[in-house]
């Protein structure tokens, strides 16, 4: 029975070992066949791609996998495009958005596969994008060269990822009580509880932490405290005497320890929840007066008002008079084709789609805080939806004002939206990232 | 030569006479190969877990502080076991899980057996309806009752949240009652009670009733009869309890998630992002854990020999009387608990379903009808508006129902399998008990079971999502999993049942040359058909609700369980709880059919 055993033993280690045969990182000496159709497509307009997915994809099911839930909605606009094209096309197919960070497991997994399940991805978090994806050979860059000549680059040449676009989480308030907010540092206050996604669950929040190390950022949030009362200033300041030394240490500039003291509050005071729905939808509630939250500024387009419920009981921080400091944090969604796709021209086609037209933008743009990456997209969009005037009804009244929707260019000049850096993200991950993960947090 | 060549001959006709009659005893055919392929099926995970541990991961901690992209290193370990975070991401978490696994197993075990003994020792009044009430908070998947506790309990005030149903009244509970350790044990013994009562009330049901008349005529006190003849009786199923309790709670993920208490299972899944390796630590971490708890049950069953009460399924099983005010106080009792756990959720989950907005309850304040809606049913459309996030209601709604139909085939296909296996595996068991290959069987097969489903997952994730073997985001993937992991309900279940019958039952239908097929399922089966069932339904049932073992498996909408689990992370929690109401009705159709044909089920078998 021992030699049995061990026999057994030495069975399973080789299965295991087998198994995992692929856990390296793929080495691209040579152009994969995805490479190659990718090199093509990249010299294609959106109607010569379109044909060549009719070809590929007619008939099929396309699977896509995706941070956002919204493309879903996108899909069947492109199928109806390629339609438009060859009215006898015809696709099914599926969409799914895994939750809790699993999207990078689920994209290694598939990516084993010699030809995978899903076509493409949309996906967040340039910062485990670089390291897990695309250094390991999993997914893809496809720069469509209609939107490459939008933007004014090369396809061959362009060094970024493509973004769908730009997407802003902002404070946003309750304001069915007295409280007010009028400066970032008012949300670390004493006995504050901001309701925020989890950053262990959303990576990009972690992103956005790091990004107020930066010089920039670091700036922003100094200036905001200089702007605030010297009682409170009395607050806060010995929370930034203390963390001077690991400002110093971690490598950050003059203003770091303003940065580190805001996050070192915000971490042991934000009331981690698992998404922004529930987050929007506790805000826009009567019974929770003072509350608020950093969350996705689209949210509130799926509030249906009722008795005790209005999107008039939240506010924009960033759009009150004197506001001072960052009225939240923008970060990308990057659409890649994934190494084995099994529909790789459909996938290229589907993602000039969505970042080339109007309507194929639409899934996002026609709600407020999505900003397309294509200047021609936005501006065909603004046209349209004319978001600014978000919060007016038909008959030219402001109803909902925090539906007004500024629009990028003040997010980021005048709402001083902390903007993810994938390569500053990266560059301190694991010096910024380690000290914030040695925090307290509020409730666990 | 010839005397040489005679003598090899005389010993390899020995050794094939030996081998021949060793298979031809049906438990030892069992034994070997169910030992090879459990061993194959349980251990290979547990080594390319292992393996991971040592792995360089590309942009977590490892590659980070080894300065390499791939290849091996110790660096997990150090980093995981001495540095700053130890106390945070390491022994804060295994302190956390000890308690919620042992808070639960109390819970659960004095809840759900003072139940399964007033049902079947007792008589109580209401004791059908109660029984059947009983096992609803097993059904529903476990995180929903974390929901349900937090629409009544949180509050603006404590918990930052908008308003529960309590809080609404101007009760406000404190923050250890809303977020953390004790609401987490509540909930998670609240769930596994009716594990506890199926098991343990399977035992008080056929438990002979003659020694403890016996102690009754010697005028024993009733304490005494507890504590020195009923209790040592039922200890096989508390110990079956406690062990499948314990792993559960400890494998754990949304309810600590929800509830917000940090385990091995909440750290493992926070920890993969930037932490890949050191997260696979902590899978081998609980998995020695159960490991520690098997042999603690190993001693107890050791223990056991000695007792020889049982002895088949008696007749005489006595009531005890609680009097006349007794047996409607204590049912009154349950049917006020019962209705808090079984009864307002699935009301609160129907009510969901017609809410404008999630947790909208404005309805409750105006009466207005204005304030409900059927757009979560109805919205035949995909649209963006109204917070139905591009999904179409559930009527309409082709992700929801291909996710049931691939629920009911991994169930039906996890219990088919896994009862049968379960089933001879405890059979085989309990007729070579003392055998030291039978024992390291039983074992092995129990081992994923007291592996935390997250760390199995995670294991089987690594193992099939190679170039080779890749069966990630497949149902073949999820019935092998569920299968293995499954088969220590039924094995158990049978084993306990098996143990309690005697071995002249069988020996007498030996003697008389009947056919192992025959004496199975006319003889062993038949009287044990409640137990055999419990192996065949339990796996049914949790497969059906199963998020943790199979979160890393597939994506969203393969199963019910992942797309309720998005739409309750969503925030949408019409959908999820339009899904919850989808499973109780399978749930109970499926336990109504097994009754009318079987004249057995999970609840009935024991209570009715």
């Amino acid at each position: 029975m021992k030699k049995l055993a061990l026999s057994l033993l030495v069975l399973c280690l080789s299965l295991s070992l087998f198994a995992q045969g692929t856990v390296e990182p793929v080495k691209a000496v040579e152009l994969s066949p995805v490479q190659q159709i990718i090199q093509q497509a990249q010299t294609m307009t959106l109607e010569e791609l379109a044909r060549k997915a009719i070809e590929e994809s007619n008939g099929k099911t396309f699977y896509g996998l995706g941070n956002s839930s919204r493309g879903k909605t996108a899909l069947p606009l492109f199928i109806e495009y390629l339609k438009s094209l060859d009215p006898s096309y015809k696709m099914e197919y599926e969409w799914q958005q895994p939750k809790n960070n699993t999207i990078f497991e689920m994209l290694s997994a598939d990516g084993a596969k010699e030809v995978g399940t899903y076509a493409m991805t949309l996906i967040q978090d340039g910062n485990q994008i670089e390291s897990k994806m695309v250094q390991t050979g999993v997914l893809d860059r496809f720069i469509p060269k209609d939107w490459a000549d939008a933007n004014g680059v090369k396809a061959e040449t362009y060094k970024g990822y493509l973004a769908l676009q730009t997407l802003n989480k902002i404070f946003m308030f309750n304001s069915t009580g007295a409280k007010y907010f009028d400066n970032c540092w008012d949300f670390v206050a004493p006995g504050e509880h901001g309701l925020f996604m989890d950053i262990d669950s959303e990576p990009v929040g972690r992103n956005f932490l790091y990004m107020l190390t930066s010089d920039k950022y670091a700036a922003v949030v100094k200036s905001a405290f200089d702007a605030l009362s010297a009682s409170d200033k009395a607050v806060f300041q010995p929370t930034i005497d203390a963390v001077a030394k690991d400002a110093k240490e971690l490598g950050l500039g003059a203003n770091g320890k303003y940065a580190l003291a805001w996050i070192k509050l915000w971490m042991e005071s934000y009331n981690a929840q698992t998404d922004d729905g529930p987050i929007c939808n506790t805000l826009v509630t009567d019974s929770a007066t003072d509350q608020f939250g950093l969350i996705v500024y689209s949210k509130l387009r799926s509030v249906q008002e009722s008795t005790n419920v209005s999107k008039n009981n939240v506010k924009v921080a960033a759009y009150e008079d004197g506001y001072k400091g960052f009225g939240g944090y923008g970060y990308c969604h990057y659409l890649f084709v994934t190494d084995n796709s099994p529909l790789p021209w459909t996938a290229c086609a589907f993602e000039a789609y969505m970042t080339c037209t109007q309507k194929g933008f639409s899934a996002w743009g026609k709600d407020i805080g999505g900003y397309s990456s294509n200047p021609l997209v936005v501006a065909e969009n603004d046209a349209v939806y004319n978001h600014s005037k978000g919060g007016y009804d038909a008959n030219g009244n402001l109803v909902f004002p925090a539906n007004n929707d500024r629009g990028l260019t003040w997010w980021t000049e005048q709402g001083n939206l902390v903007i993810e850096d994938p390569e500053y993200c990266a560059s301190v991950a694991f010096t910024v990232g380690s000290w914030i993960d040695a925090l307290a947090r509020y409730n666990h | 030569m010839s005397k040489s060549n005679a003598s090899r001959s005389g010993a390899w006709s020995l050794s094939f006479n030996k081998l021949r009659t060793f298979l031809s005893k049906p438990e030892n055919v069992i034994l070997l190969l169910m030992g090879i392929v459990l061993t194959i099926s349980t251990i290979s995970p547990v080594v390319a877990i292992i393996k991971d541990t040592f792995a360089i991961h590309p942009g977590t901690i490892d590659a980070y502080l080894s300065k390499k992209s791939s290849g091996y290193s110790t660096i997990n370990y150090t980093d995981l076991f001495t540095s700053r975070l130890a106390v945070k991401n390491l022994w804060q978490p295994i302190a956390n899980t000890l308690l919620l696994a042992i808070g639960t197993c109390i819970f659960a075990i004095v809840y759900g057996g003072s139940f399964a003994f007033f049902v079947t020792r007792t008589d109580m009044k209401w004791r059908k309806y109660l029984s059947s009430i009983f096992i609803f908070p097993y059904i529903m998947p476990q995180w929903t009752l974390a929901v349900v506790w937090q629409n009544l309990f949180n509050s603006n005030a404590v918990t930052g949240t908008s308003n529960g149903l309590l809080a609404t009244m101007g009760i406000t509970m404190p923050s250890w009652w809303c977020i953390g350790l004790f609401p987490s044990i509540m909930v998670l013994g609240l769930h596994y009670a009716p594990f506890a009562y199926i098991l343990i009330g399977g035992i008080f049901r056929n438990m002979d009733s003659n020694l403890e008349e016996a102690a009754t005529i010697l005028n024993t006190p009733r304490p005494k009869t507890l504590w020195r003849i009923t209790l040592p009786m039922i200890k096989p199923a508390m110990l079956s309890t406690v062990l499948l309790v314990f792993g559960g709670a400890m494998g754990s993920y949304p309810v600590p998630h929800y509830l917000k208490l940090a385990t091995l299972s909440t750290k493992y899944v926070s920890l993969n992002a930037k932490y890949k390796g050191e997260a696979s630590i902590l899978a081998i971490i609980m998995m020695c854990l159960g490991g520690a708890i098997m042999i603690v049950n190993q001693l107890g069953l050791k223990s056991r020999k000695n007792y020889t009460t049982v002895t088949g399924k008696s007749g005489q099983i006595s009531k005890i009387s609680l009097g006349k005010a007794g047996r409607i106080l204590i049912a009154c009792i349950f049917v006020f608990l019962t209705f808090f756990t079984s009864i307002f959720p699935i009301l609160s989950f129907g009510f969901e379903t017609f809410l404008p907005n999630p947790g909208d309850y404005s309805f409750l304040y105006t009466g207005d009808s204005s304030n409900l809606t059927t757009k979560w049913w109805a919205t035949s459309e995909n649209i963006t508006e109204n917070g139905m996030y591009g999904q179409k209601g559930i009527l309409y709604n082709k992700t929801i129902w291909s996710a049931y139909k691939g629920t009911l085939l991994v169930s039906f296909s996890c219990a088919l399998v896994a009862g049968t296996l379960g089933t001879m595996l405890g059979y085989a068991v309990s007729k070579k008990r003392r055998s030291k290959w039978a024992s390291y069987v039983n074992s092995v097969a129990f081992l994923p079971y007291l592996m935390p489903s997250i760390a199995v997952g995670a294991a089987f994730f690594v193992l099939f999502s190679s170039d080779k073997i890749n069966l990630f985001n497949t149902y073949t993937g999820l019935i092998i999993v569920g299968t293995i992991k499954y088969i220590p309900f039924a094995s158990r279940s049978a084993l306990n049942s098996m143990l309690q019958l005697s071995g002249e039952i069988e020996e007498s239908a030996i003697i008389q040359d009947i056919p192992w097929t025959k004496r199975m399922t006319r003889i062993i089966i038949p009287i044990q058909k409640t137990s055999i069932l419990s192996g065949y339904l339990l796996p049914f049932m949790t497969c059906l609700r199963e998020l943790s073992l199979f979160m890393l498996l597939c994506t969203q909408g393969f199963i019910l369980s992942t797309t309720l689990d998005y739409f309750d992370e969503m925030g949408l929690y019409a959908f999820s709880s339009g899904i919850n109401l989808l499973l109780i009705v399978t749930l109970l159709v499926c336990n109504g059919l097994v009754n009318k044909l079987t004249g057995a089920s999970l609840d009935s078998g024991i209570g009715g």
